[in-house]
């Protein structure tokens, strides 16, 4: 479904990720693991259209990607959930929802029917419709932020660091939503520090370190494998 | 009391000129961050542009004011595609030291033109009506009933449409507007072009109790920019309020100050907010 072939972005004369060669079918749930500045977010913004790579290509459904601007991105059906969040802080939650369906603004019942099942999935989003974004407390804007990505019915979901920030108990649900998602027919492809709980729900991986995918395989295999668990799960 | 009164109407009707600019002004900057100090030369080809059209093709004042709005709505447009999205990446002085190139272009095609001279727009509503005791001409009353109505108007569309909502979805927050999908260049053209509106309807509407001449965006833009610091950069309330503390303030001490010291007042007032509460009065909160 996305393929990532041997993807290089720079900034400037600092190379962020280099030759990153990444694949994702339809249906499955990868994630990308890694530290900080390991290349993560970068690859996203990448694939999102908002940053632009020096070498290789992005394919979509058989289809080059790369020249594409953002909104044609969102459009073909890569939807991210970026790591700042970034939501409309002062308009409401529904409003910051309804936004999320741009794309699909001429549909208006199909619009109602995302909103509900949005809703179904956090229903705390229901409670605090008229409340701004920026009022909300660091969980509850995660859910939103998912939801209004949602919102535009993608087919391939990304979500950046949903966990960070958050409390324990919090993340559990996260990742419960999140698997939910993609049972329900999402592909997903998830930036994670938190390893354990990533790979819990994962089908594949890709470790990243300075900028280059070192390990790859099953979520078994990297559970399994000795310097993923040294590097990130701490056993 | 009569002087009084007076006065306030007139800062009233100054008052609407100014908030007009100034939300122009500030729809470019709370959007798109970039201080248009062109937006004074979109304001004076907007009065070119509506006198033009009344001298040479005899057009009625509505109709010219029209014209005047699509006109300079697309130079708008065409300023923000030909210069300002090419510079979208580059350093923030860029644009700044664009938008003075493109003042100074303007206002120098506009003496290549028009000429050097000051003239006069005349209107159909010259008469002057009794009003709550007031002795006031027609084109006052419809300059302060007409900015209301463009008020009005910007405000239903920004909170009411969806076209509106994307403005102010990427006025909050650019990525977020990228993520969601929205055609961030369209909302810059879109707001460029309402930019430039409503320049030009304020200078058609206040020309004919004005001048027209090439330099006359300069102490309207530069009154601008005070109003949208005093109100808070990027707020709409925040440049309609400022727009009408100034003008009150203006009329006033024109009154009871000196009417030679007018002009300072714009900048007393701006020395004293940025000392008092530098954010502005409203700091964005109403977008």
């Amino acid at each position: 479904m996305l393929r990532l072939a041997g993807l290089s972005v720079a900034y400037g004369s600092f190379t962020a990720i280099q030759a990153v060669d990444i694949e994702v079918q339809e249906g499955e749930l990868v994630v990308l693991l890694g530290s900080n500045g390991a290349g993560k977010s970068t690859t996203f913004k990448a694939i999102s259209g908002i940053e632009k790579p020096c070498e290789g290509d992005i394919y979509f459904e058989g289809k080059s990607i790369v020249k594409k601007s953002p909104d044609r991105i969102v459009k073909a059906g890569i939807v991210q959930c970026a790591e700042g969040r970034e939501l409309f802080s002062r308009m409401t939650v529904s409003e910051n929802l309804v936004m999320g369906a741009y794309v699909h603004r001429k549909q208006k019942t199909e619009v109602k029917n995302s909103l509900s099942r949005v809703y179904e999935l956090f229903p705390i989003l229901q409670e605090k419709k008229s409340h701004t974004a920026g009022s909300l407390s660091g969980g509850q804007q995660q859910m939103l932020a998912i939801g209004r990505a949602l919102m535009a019915k993608p087919k391939l979901l990304m979500l950046d660091e949903p966990s960070i920030g958050l409390a324990p108990l919090i993340v559990e649900q996260m990742f419960e939503v999140i698997q939910r998602i993609n049972n329900e027919g999402t592909t997903v492809l998830l930036a994670e520090q938190n390893a354990n709980a990533a790979l819990k729900i994962a089908d594949r991986g890709y470790v990243f370190e300075s900028g280059a995918v070192v390990v790859r395989g099953s979520s078994q295999e990297l559970l399994t494998n000795d310097d993923v668990r040294k590097a990130y799960i701490g056993a | 009391m009569d002087i009084l009164t007076q006065q306030l109407f007139n800062g009233l009707t100054i008052g609407s000129v100014y908030s007009l600019v100034a939300l122009g002004l500030t729809l470019v900057y709370g959007i798109l961050h970039i201080p248009n100090f062109a937006h004074g030369a979109l304001y004076m080809l907007g009065a070119y542009v509506t006198l033009t059209s009344m001298l040479l093709w005899n057009m009625n004042y509505w109709l010219a004011i029209a014209l005047s709005v699509i006109v300079v709505g697309l130079l708008g447009v065409l300023m923000e595609r030909l210069v300002f999205n090419p510079l979208k990446n580059a350093p923030p002085i860029h644009d700044k030291i664009a938008a003075i190139g493109i003042l100074l272009f303007l206002e120098a095609l506009a003496q290549l033109m028009w000429g050097a001279d000051y003239r006069s727009m005349s209107t159909p509503y010259g008469e002057v009506v009794n009003i709550f005791g007031m002795t006031v001409t027609m084109q006052r009353m419809l300059i302060n009933i007409g900015a209301i109505v463009v008020m009005v108007l910007l405000y239903l569309f920004l909170k009411k449409t969806f076209v509106g909502s994307t403005i102010i979805a990427m006025a909050q927050n650019r990525k977020g507007a990228h993520l969601v999908g929205i055609n961030t260049n369209k909302v810059a053209m879109l707001t460029f072009l309402i930019s430039g509106a409503l320049a030009a309807i304020a200078a058609s509407l206040s020309s004919p109790i004005n001048l027209v001449f090439p330099g006359m965006g300069h102490l309207v833009i530069l009154k601008a920019f005070v109003i949208i610091i005093l109100g808070g950069m990027g707020s709409i309330p925040g440049a309609i309020v400022g727009g009408y503390i100034l003008g009150f303030s203006e009329s006033l001490g024109a009154t009871y100050i000196s009417n030679d010291y007018k002009d300072i007042i714009a900048f007393v007032l701006l020395i004293v907010i940025l000392s008092i509460k530098p954010q502005g009065l409203f700091s964005r909160e109403g977008f």
